[in-house]
């Protein structure tokens, strides 16, 4: 792996993701926890790789705040400690980033949030650099994967130097482009660790001692501030005494130099590129914002920097003068959606430039977008995003769809985050009707199922995967019981975290390293919590329903487990998988008795039609040799045949 | 073809308004449809505007000079019980059969010749393993026919069975049945749509007043408890009741108290005596041993009468009393049927106005 090379000075291509685990490893992390999550998944994956060889501790934590508690613990302990998680994994954690920002700590101890701008792989445009300025604590942005690796490693000092914890925000573009690095040297400092806060105890306090912690706090964003007008990751570029100026801070640094660049305006624009960006180098600013009349603020997601410099040159305004600003805020920075939403690219830094200096240009012929659909229609299969093929839970939600047929009150599913959630699209038959955080499914769910007072009377199923069941669903399981809601609480057990690229969980019995840790089952707990328990195989699929089925006819708090391995892990396990096909002389195809089921309901990626013979058949290359589909093909054509 | 519709109009038409027997001809057809409690239930559209869930559906619409045409090769004469060759009592001779049976063992009888001399290879009956809830079963030899004897009074999706049995290439299908299951297969074979239907050979019919909803077995659990349920009967008028066998005890409940249970699409029925089969059989007024029989196909005079010469049956005449009463009986199911389908607006059932016209202004008497 690249991040171990111990040659200072090399250059390698890394992913940001990488960098900033190589940031990580040249800091010297004794310790690494997190929460998979996109796009900031790669980053702990990467550590827990060389964690053995460079003797360090890794943990996959079993939700955010538990990964930013353990951590906070050995950065308390006087060890170097990081956690990583994605954007919405910050809102998880935030109630111990609120104290333990005032607690402070020994050692290094740096958060790195992920943000998806365009929503990606998540289910919101969350800006975590609030949470930055909310909690008081420095906020690093890099714009680079170089700058990805060397603001991680930096971080880990500043945190220790100011005795509070670090953020590094990255984006989904930088976490998964790869760039070349310079390496720096591997440190391995032989650090201990020990129980000895400063003030004999590691708290938040209470009273006025919280207070006296909170001003402390704000005494520490005040050296960190003096640190970061210094610091070698904020630069101006471009004309000296520019009047129109650019303020940008991460990638938008990159697409705002190439788009000044396209349109020729080297001469004319500068651009103040800002990596430090809570708490803002105010001096540094100050002197820009005096020979600027018109500044464009280009960022990712919130105008974070455009509020809080408004704010700086408000304070400035008798020395500075009038100044014209320009953003999301004025609609100059905007997305197909509208401004604070998307993402950035080059097109929407020269539209802004374009709208506010008086230049013309065409950012894509008219026709772009027609050729480009010509150039790639014919290359690209035409797909809707769909479960895998194999995937379990394409039985899971036809299982469920047919239960709520039968029991034919017109039941509520809801849901939350997992590779479940495109139940909501056609590949799950749009069964799941609610979607919010990591435990919002049972959470809402007992409330929907508890509301007869008010006159809603219907079944109630909570879908969940099984690292969301023990990220944050066993309180609200309680509480379903504790309140006396009527609930049937779906566990879809793929034995994996799969939407985030199948990372371990405690129901797997091994650990991030991959060696053998003790199980903590789901049923077991289930049945720890006092409700009824049953299990079964998604694929017995008349099983299934009539569980389902039985389960929608009684009262109270039920749960079932859908127990079935990941496609994808399965997959990669097995030498062999069973050969699927149609014998298209027994397929009804378009007829009645079945109306190409499998290929325009079940629509499995692996079925496909025959348009030539108006037949079904098979994907052989995609297919993987589940036998869904020859369950439940009504004319007995698909054959389904070991691999010996 | 312009009366085959789509699955739009079975849940428009059938479900919707609750007319679903429960017989299970549109079911085991398709993904599309599942049979829950007695009651058809469309899972998701198929999307096709015409199809054979709509066409074989006994209450999707009956034709009745069509069917009869069909069947009996000329509209019928009878228009209390419906085409007959002859009408007579009979009973089984095997006192095996005789003594298993709840009334006179003519179907058991019937159905195990008929596997026996190769008229059929494989029967669809229903069974019951608790005495009460019905279960379609494909029965191959005597000992499974015998495994199946005993009136069953809740519904039960046979015609899902035959679909079954006609996939599982069994060769030759007999299929006992309800009138409207019996109408179902009927319409089935007289379908354009190819589904193995020639296979049936012998439909043998049973009488039938009502059937009961699934419900109906947890109202007879609070009657009787975990006890063992042995068989359940209404025996034939005046009697009036209902009974329930256990091994403890006989419990008798007023008809009256249990035909909440009826199931709702048997308010529109038009047909007791099973009018669309080979051969109906159904219980002989005031007789507990023996059965009443109508010969109505040439198919079934044939096999009836190689039954007798292997004395697998003996037959007597049905007193002419009797007869009346059965006919009474019919023409008053028909008069309600017809009182409820006008009432409704339900434009299910096609007979000749001549017909309709001679049942509405009947008052009784034969």
């Amino acid at each position: 792996m690249h991040v171990e090379i111990d040659e200072p000075g090399r250059k390698v291509l890394l992913m940001g993701n990488e960098a900033i685990a190589r940031g990580a490893i040249e800091a010297g992390v004794d310790f690494c926890s997190g929460y998979p999550g996109n796009p900031a998944s790669e980053i702990l994956e990467t550590l827990a790789g060389v964690a053995k060889k460079l003797d360090f501790l890794t943990e996959w934590s079993v939700n955010e705040i538990v990964a930013l508690e353990a951590a906070g613990a050995a950065a308390c302990a006087g060890l170097r400690a990081m956690t990583v998680m994605k954007n919405m994994g910050v809102d998880v954690c935030s109630d111990f980033l609120m104290t333990v920002n005032m607690s402070g700590t020994k050692g290094g101890f740096v958060l790195i949030s992920g943000d998806d701008p365009a929503v990606h792989s998540s289910n919101s445009e969350l800006d975590t650099r609030n949470y930055a300025r909310f909690a008081d604590i420095p906020l690093l942005e890099p714009a680079t994967t170089q700058e990805a690796k060397d603001m991680t490693k930096w971080a880990f000092d500043l945190s220790e130097e100011l005795g509070v914890l670090c953020m590094v925000r990255t984006v989904t573009r930088l976490s998964h482009s790869s760039g070349l690095v310079s390496l720096g040297p591997i440190t391995r400092e032989e650090r201990s660790a020990e129980f000895a806060p400063l003030l004999g105890t590691w708290t938040s306090g209470s009273g006025d001692y919280t207070c006296m912690f909170h001003d402390a706090l704000h005494g520490k964003l005040k050296t960190a501030q003096e640190k970061f007008e210094e610091s070698q990751f904020n630069w101006y570029t471009g004309k000296e005494d520019a009047e129109f100026i650019i303020i940008t801070s991460g990638t938008g640094w990159l697409y705002s130099a190439e788009a000044v660049k396209l349109l020729g305006l080297k001469d004319e624009v500068g651009i103040l590129k800002l990596g430090t960006t809570w708490p803002l180098p105010e001096k540094l600013i100050a002197k820009h914002l005096k020979h600027a009349k018109e500044v464009l603020f280009v960022e990712e997601i919130d105008p974070f920097l455009e509020q809080n410099v408004k704010v700086l040159a408000a304070e400035l305004a008798a020395d500075i003068g009038p100044i014209k600003f320009y953003g999301k805020k004025s609609n100059h920075i905007r997305s197909e959606f509208g401004a604070g939403v998307g993402e950035l690219d080059v097109d929407t830094v020269m539209r802004g430039l374009t709208e506010t200096m008086n230049v013309t240009y065409i950012p894509r012929d008219q026709d772009y977008a027609e050729k480009a659909e010509k150039l790639v229609g014919s290359y690209a299969p035409n797909r809707s995003m769909a479960f895998c093929a194999g995937c379990p839970h394409r039985a899971s939600f036809w299982a469920i769809k047919r239960a709520l047929k039968w029991d034919g009150r017109d039941g509520i599913v809801t849901g939350d985050i997992g590779c479940y959630s495109m139940a909501q699209l056609p590949t799950g038959f749009m069964v799941l009707k609610s979607m919010h955080c990591m435990g919002a499914g049972i959470g809402t769910a007992t409330r929907f199922g508890n509301l007869k007072r008010y006159g809603l009377d219907k079944p109630v199923i909570a879908v969940s995967g099984d690292s969301t069941f023990y990220h944050a669903c066993i309180p609200a399981l309680i509480n379903a019981r504790w309140n006396k809601s009527n609930l049937l609480y779906v566990i879809l057990d793929n034995k994996t975290t799969a939407m985030t690229g199948n990372q371990p969980h405690p129901g797997i019995g091994i650990d991030a390293l991959g060696e053998p840790s003790p199980v903590t089952p789901i049923e077991d707990v289930c049945k720890g919590i006092g409700v009824e328990v049953r299990k079964c195989d998604p694929f017995d699929i008349d099983e299934a329903t009539q569980n389902l089925y039985e389960m929608l006819q009684t009262e109270g708090v039920k749960v079932i487990i859908f127990s079935r391995e990941c496609a994808l892990t399965e997959a990669q396990k097995r030498k062999k998988k069973p050969r699927v096909y149609v014998d298209q002389d027994k397929c009804i195809g378009d007829e009645c008795g079945c109306m190409r089921f499998c290929t325009r309901v079940l629509n499995c990626p692996g079925n496909i039609w025959d348009y030539t013979k108006g037949k079904a058949k098979i994907d052989e290359v995609v297919c993987n040799g589940c036998g869904l589909c020859a369950k439940l093909c009504p004319a007995g054509a698909i054959i389904v045949e070991e691999v010996v | 073809m312009q009366n085959i519709k789509g699955p739009d109009d079975l849940q428009r038409n059938v479900l919707d308004e609750e007319l679903c027997t429960g017989c299970g001809a549109c079911t085991n057809l398709c993904p599309y449809i599942d049979m829950v409690k007695a009651n058809a239930i469309i899972i998701e559209p198929c999307g096709l505007s015409k199809g054979r869930c709509y066409n074989f559906c006994p209450r999707s619409y009956i034709d009745v000079p069509s069917l009869d045409k069909s069947i009996f090769g000329s509209y019928r004469e009878d228009i209390a019980i419906g085409s007959n060759i002859y009408v007579m009592k009979a009973r089984a001779k095997d006192e095996e059969i005789r003594s298993a049976a709840q009334y006179g063992g003519v179907v058991s009888a019937l159905i195990i010749h008929a596997l026996q001399t190769g008229k059929i290879d494989a029967a669809v009956l229903a069974t019951s393993s608790d005495g009460v809830n019905p279960k379609p079963t494909i029965a191959r030899s005597k000992k499974e026919v015998l495994e199946c004897v005993g009136s069953k009074y809740i519904v039960s999706p046979t015609v899902s069975k035959v679909l079954d049995a006609i996939k599982g290439e069994m060769g030759k299908i007999g299929v006992v049945c309800t009138p409207c299951q019996m109408t179902a297969i009927r319409k089935m074979q007289d379908s354009p749509f190819e589904t193995g239907e020639e296979k049936i050979s012998l439909g043998i019919g049973l009488f039938c007043t009502w059937c009961f909803s699934p419900d109906t077995y947890e109202y007879i659990r609070s009657l009787v408890g975990s006890a063992n349920i042995l068989k359940t009967d209404i025996p034939p008028p005046p009697a009036n009741i209902f009974v329930i066998q256990t091994d403890e005890r006989r419990v008798e409940v007023p008809l009256d108290e249990i035909r909440k249970f009826i199931m709702p699409s048997c308010a529109v029925c038009f047909d007791m005596t099973n009018e669309f089969s080979d051969i109906s059989v159904g219980t002989v007024e005031g007789e507990e041993d023996w059965n009443t029989v109508i010969v109505r196909t040439r198919n079934g005079e044939r096999f009836l009468k190689s039954a007798k010469e292997a004395a697998i049956i003996e037959t007597k005449p049905l007193e002419k009393e009797k007869f009346n009463h059965l006919c009474e009986a019919s023409l008053n199911r028909k008069k309600r049927a017809l009182k409820e389908i006008d009432g409704r607006k339900i434009t299910y059932l096609t007979i000749r106005d001549e017909e309709r016209s001679k049942i509405i202004s009947w008052n009784g008497g034969i």
